[in-house]
């Protein structure tokens, strides 16, 4: 059982594991397809090439710079509609350390959703080599058909998509881990291919640094939580996660071996999620990387970190009707992670570090709701409306924080998005994206009827309907009502003062939008399909918060959730 | 005939200037176009008025609005629209909503018309259609939640009139009106919420938080809140966001400014209904739902009523500036709403109704005066233009109208609201009632002394003086569309002065319905004589 099975592969799990399939099928296709018709077939992320003694030079059809992104596009479509259809699939075990299920698929789903955007919106934000230029008319011939060739080089977006196609590998496995170990290597998966694509914003000074900055601090919090993971180990002899819930559950106090180890894997995944205090490489990944790469690692990056929280925290760790170990720790994590990503969005000039540092704000009020789960207080089904909430606020905010960065990719395709200058007068250039961004930020502030808005109330319920009850309903005056009531309480409170203050850097943009003058009333780059994409995330941004687009997501998520919790 | 006019009345208009607005030229010429989306704008607000006329005179419906046991008329059956936390589209009218539906759709297609010649661009009358989609919304939801909606969604219609349409300054008071009512509302959205945490739990709501956001539900279950502390908070926390739309001395910075940029159709709307959404919505959530911390507040709510009344006519007689001196006048005349509703009397309670509803047909009548005066004058500053009875007879007439009414002169509709909440304040504070009517004496000496200078007074009686900002040319007198704007709302000053009882019997009945159902208790056990 806990040993690494032998993966056979019948139709049966090739069905149920049909997204994964996909990618790995359209990861060869990118590899070989712009190769096609080449005597030299390029290795993938080098500048080696192998001489394969066929063909000359490339077909014009795979000689497109275009090619690899549609490619990728079409891998994520097929696969995000795989995953979809596969939500309400029976559970079905797969080689003893994935599990696939419901729960599982929704996620994937979602990362899926995630990644297909960010591939959509590279459309137009990838020059095909650093150094590409439109060529004039004043060009001499030697010149213009070497601007020309730059241009059409496609191996540089071939490389950008395999390593978003391994994020989408390593997202989806992830999601059906139930072993430990392979839950830890399909992160590892995504985060070295996230540090890569980080860096992949060539154009810019900063991308490189951003780059090495996130790697370094994340392969050192993979390590202590790889660590963590080893002296977990050591403590059950197994790392499959029921086995390690039942030890746990049985364990007499608290072993200081299995204590460790579960708070090194925090540090792990407090990283992921850019919780305080080890966010501090997140603002200048965010800002370094591309704007589409940001948007990426604020959103499914992000679910990936809660995801790996839900399975080691609140799988393993909750016992039944007493608090957990690290509720107060988290506690105050939330609280501390809400409050400085706000105040740092407050004194921020560069709207990329605005959007995240309020991402760390957003995972400071996620943490909170998770807080609650582990107190002991609430029942099973008040937690499992918790973690409805958590994963609902995931998956919606893919679609306004991601819907926010798309918009700087936009901005970015002419070199700007990175000061709060460029988006002075958008209102007045492009009123269409300048509104969508609006109902973006309203929504990440959580104004009704926006999805931010019935996420965020969703969360605040679940901690008010467990807490708020304990207070004395006999008190006069507020002040002994406040004393009596469970501390749980001043989380609720915490997010709901943090909402406000969040509400002046939020308003800052739209206003920056609509009220400064432009430095120029040319309209932005045409670019139809990132246009798309936004007023897609516009257009399910409010949908997703009223309406039935919002009741049968949040049914799934529901049923998902309520599986995960009684499995 | 309509099966559910008020989801029609509030449907329509937002579609329609959605469409309106979204939609990219239609005809060739910018000007087509321009001409276009204000007829159908014009016949949309036309139709919606056809409708809830026909509704008062029972020809839809066929209401009896003078029952208030009926509970709120014209419901649909209401459909979720979020059922996992509550929320549902439900709409109903009562006597408290149905003068301000009525209200509205009379004040739209008048305002349209008043600037029916509106530039830049094609979009200005379809965000006026709007602003009724989202006005109609606030009175008629009977969800807190789509009331919540609708009460922010009136803030961008607003905001876009006075930020394209406005005066030289317009970009600070746009800003200044957004972020202050926006950050007023969200306060009011804390109050709501720890309302919502506390309706009770239905499990058979299919809801998965276990609670609703229904209005009367809420309102019923604001017993559950434990403690009196966290009751008094919430209705405070409520106070905050309606005063300051009312607006109420010390949060009333932003209407000024608001009404001074703003052009002259924003204004009508902003002093005609947006300000009394603050009024209805103290009536209809805070002071229902909790009836115990009203009356606690008493006190209160007439040092805020008479500071409004007192503070703000005070300043009125400062003002220079036309469109500002009316703008102060709206401070002061709301500031008598909440003495009305702090009398406690079933009549102070429709003096303050037939306030609102008077006070939104006057007001619109100043703000339009003010405009055109603005308009052909090039001027809003009291002195530098005089004798203008002999320019412009029409203007003067409108103006002199529209300042007797809002002086509460007999016969015209002010006086009438005026009178009840003063005669009720007697009945309930005795000489106290002596502030507010000598407060009535300041005003009609600001008002006067500005007729004497505008209208009348000047060293030649043949020419007057006109002001610098016409550069010698001859001013003419108001356009065709002005003037029968203008016309509709003095004869309704005029109608509704002599025959009250058109709007007032159902005032008077809804107020002391809602004074037994609601009040009567919390007074008994706060110990205030009823």
């Amino acid at each position: 059982m806990n040993s690494i099975g032998q993966l056979s592969l019948d139709s049966d799990t090739a069905s149920s594991m049909m997204p994964e399939l996909i990618m790995i099928l359209g990861l060869i296709a990118i590899v070989l397809v712009p190769n096609l018709g080449d005597a030299k077939f390029r290795l993938p992320l080098t500048s080696i090439r192998v001489p394969v003694l066929l063909g000359g030079s490339r077909f014009d059809l795979t000689n497109d710079p275009r090619l690899p992104n549609r490619i990728s596009n079409l891998t994520f479509s097929l696969a995000l509609l795989s995953s979809l259809l596969l939500i309400s699939e029976s559970p079905k075990e797969v080689g003893g350390i994935l599990m696939v299920d419901g729960f599982s698929r929704l996620f994937s789903t979602m990362f899926l959703g995630a990644l297909l955007l960010v591939s959509i919106a590279t459309t137009h934000r990838l020059p095909a080599k650093t150094n590409a230029q439109v060529p004039k008319e004043s060009d001499s011939e030697n010149v213009f058909d070497r601007k020309i060739s730059i241009l059409i080089d496609n191996r540089r977006q071939v490389d950008f998509y395999i390593l978003l196609i391994m994020v989408g590998l390593g997202m989806t496995m992830m999601t059906m881990a139930t072993n430990l170990f392979m839950l830890i290597v399909c992160i590892e998966l995504a985060s070295l291919s996230t540090y890569v694509l980080v860096a992949f914003h060539k154009e810019g000074p900063s991308g490189g640094e951003a780059g090495a900055k996130y790697f370094i601090v994340g392969s050192v919090a993979s390590a202590i939580g790889i660590y963590g993971m080893s002296l977990l180990y050591l403590w059950s002899g197994s790392l499959d996660l029921e086995i390690l819930r039942q030890n746990w559950l049985s364990m007499d106090g608290v072993d200081p071996f299995a204590a460790f180890g579960i708070g090194m894997m925090l540090v792990a995944f407090g990283f992921k999620v850019s919780a305080a205090p080890f966010h501090l490489a997140a603002p200048d990944a965010y800002s370094g990387a591309a704007s589409q790469v940001s948007g990426l690692l604020a959103t499914a990056s992000k679910a990936m970190g809660f995801l790996a929280l839900f399975r080691v925290l609140v799988m393993i760790t909750v016992p039944e009707g007493s608090e957990a170990i690290w509720m107060i720790a988290l506690s105050i994590f939330a609280i501390v992670t809400m409050t400085w990503g706000n105040l740092a969005a407050l004194t921020s000039e560069n709207p990329k570090r605005i959007l995240a540092y309020s991402s760390v704000a957003h995972a400071g009020y996620m943490l909170a709701a998770i807080a609650v789960v582990g107190s002991g207080i609430s029942g099973t089904g008040q937690s499992s409306i918790i973690l409805t909430a958590v994963s609902f606020h995931l998956f919606v905010l893919v679609l306004f924080k991601l819907g926010a960065f798309l918009v700087l990719t936009l901005l970015e395709t002419e070199g700007k998005g990175h000061k709060i200058e460029h988006l002075h007068g958008l209102g007045r250039r492009e009123p269409l994206i300048a509104g969508s961004m609006f109902l973006f930020v309203l929504s990440l502030a959580g104004v009704p009827p926006l999805s931010g808005f019935l996420s965020k109330l969703l969360m605040i319920n679940g901690i008010v309907s467990t807490s708020a009850s304990t207070g004395s309903s006999s008190s006069a005056d507020v002040i002994s009502w406040a004393e009596s009531v469970d501390p749980l309480f001043w989380l609720a409170a915490a997010i709901v003062l943090n909402s406000a203050l969040s509400l002046f850097y939020y308003l800052r943009i739209g206003l920056v939008m609509f009220f400064e003058e432009p430095s120029t009333e040319k309209p932005l780059k045409a670019a139809p399909s990132l246009r798309m994409a936004i007023f897609a995330c516009a257009l399910l941004t409010v949908l997703c918060g009223i309406g039935p687009v919002s009741e049968w997501l949040l049914g799934t998520v529901s049923t998902a959730i309520d599986s995960f919790m009684y499995q | 005939m309509i099966s559910d006019p008020l989801t029609v009345i509030t449907i329509v208009p937002l579609a329609v200037s959605l469409v309106l607005l979204i939609l990219p030229k239609i005809s060739g010429s910018a000007e087509g176009l321009a001409r276009a989306s204000r007829a159908i704008s014009m016949g949309v607000a036309l139709a919606m008025l056809a409708i809830t006329t026909m509704i008062f005179f029972g020809e839809i419906g066929n209401v009896d609005w003078t029952d208030y046991n009926s509970g709120y008329s014209l419901t649909n059956d209401a459909f979720a629209l979020i059922p996992s936390i509550g929320v549902q589209w439900k709409v109903g009218a009562d006597a408290l909503s149905f003068p301000m539906i009525w209200l509205t759709t009379l004040l739209i297609p008048i305002s349209m018309l008043v600037e029916w010649d509106a530039k830049k661009g094609h979009l200005f009358h379809p965000l006026i259609l709007m602003m009724e989609g989202a006005l109609i919304g606030v009175f008629v939801s009977l969800d807190m939640f789509v009331f919540y909606a609708f009460w922010e969604l009136t803030l961008v219609p607003m905001f876009f009139l006075i930020m394209v349409w406005g005066g030289d300054d317009r970009k600070y008071a746009s800003m200044k009106f957004f972020i202050y009512t926006f950050t007023a509302s969200v306060i009011m959205l804390i109050g709501i919420l720890v309302m919502y945490f506390y309706t009770p739990d239905v499990a058979s709501s299919g809801t998965i938080t276990g609670h609703t956001f229904d209005m009367s539900v809420m309102i019923a279950s604001s017993d559950y809140i434990p403690s009196e502390g966290l009751r008094h908070l919430v209705w405070l926390l409520l106070l905050i966001g309606f005063a300051t739309k009312m607006p109420s001395v010390p949060v009333h910075t932003w209407l000024p400014d608001a009404h001074v940029q703003a052009p002259t159709a924003g204004s009508m709307l902003l002093a005609g209904v947006m300000l009394k959404m603050g009024a209805y919505g103290f009536l209809r959530i805070a002071v229902s739902a909790f009836p115990n911390s009203t009356v606690a507040f008493i006190p209160l709510l007439i040092f805020l009523g008479m500071a409004s009344l007192v503070y703000g006519a005070w300043v009125c007689m400062g003002q220079t500036n036309l469109k500002r001196m009316v703008a102060y006048s709206s401070v002061s005349h709301m500031g008598l709403i909440f003495l009305g509703i702090a009398t406690m009397q079933p009549l102070g309670i429709a003096g303050a109704l037939f306030m609102m509803f008077a006070h939104g047909i006057i007001s619109p009548l100043l703000f339009a005066v003010a405009g055109a005066f603005k308009h052909h004058y090039h001027t809003l500053e009291i002195g530098s233009m005089r004798g203008i009875a002999h320019h412009s007879p029409w203007l003067a007439a409108h103006m002199m109208l529209g300042w007797m009414a809002s002086l509460g002169l007999p016969l015209l509709a002010g006086f009438v609201a005026e009178v009840t909440i003063l005669i009720a304040f007697w009945m309930s504070f005795g000489w106290l009632v002596l502030l507010p009517t000598l407060t009535l004496i300041i005003t009609a000496v600001y008002y006067l002394t500005s007729m004497q200078k505008t209208i009348f007074e000047s060293n030649d009686p043949h020419h007057g003086i006109l002001p610098d900002t016409l550069h010698g040319e001859e001013p003419r007198d108001i356009s065709w569309h002005e003037n029968s704007g203008m016309i509709i709302l003095g004869a309704l000053t005029i109608l509704f002065g002599i025959l009250p009882f058109i709007f007032w019997d159902m005032m008077s009945e809804w107020s002391s319905g809602f004074l037994i159902e609601t009040l009567v208790d919390a007074m008994q056990s706060e110990g205030v004589k009823p």
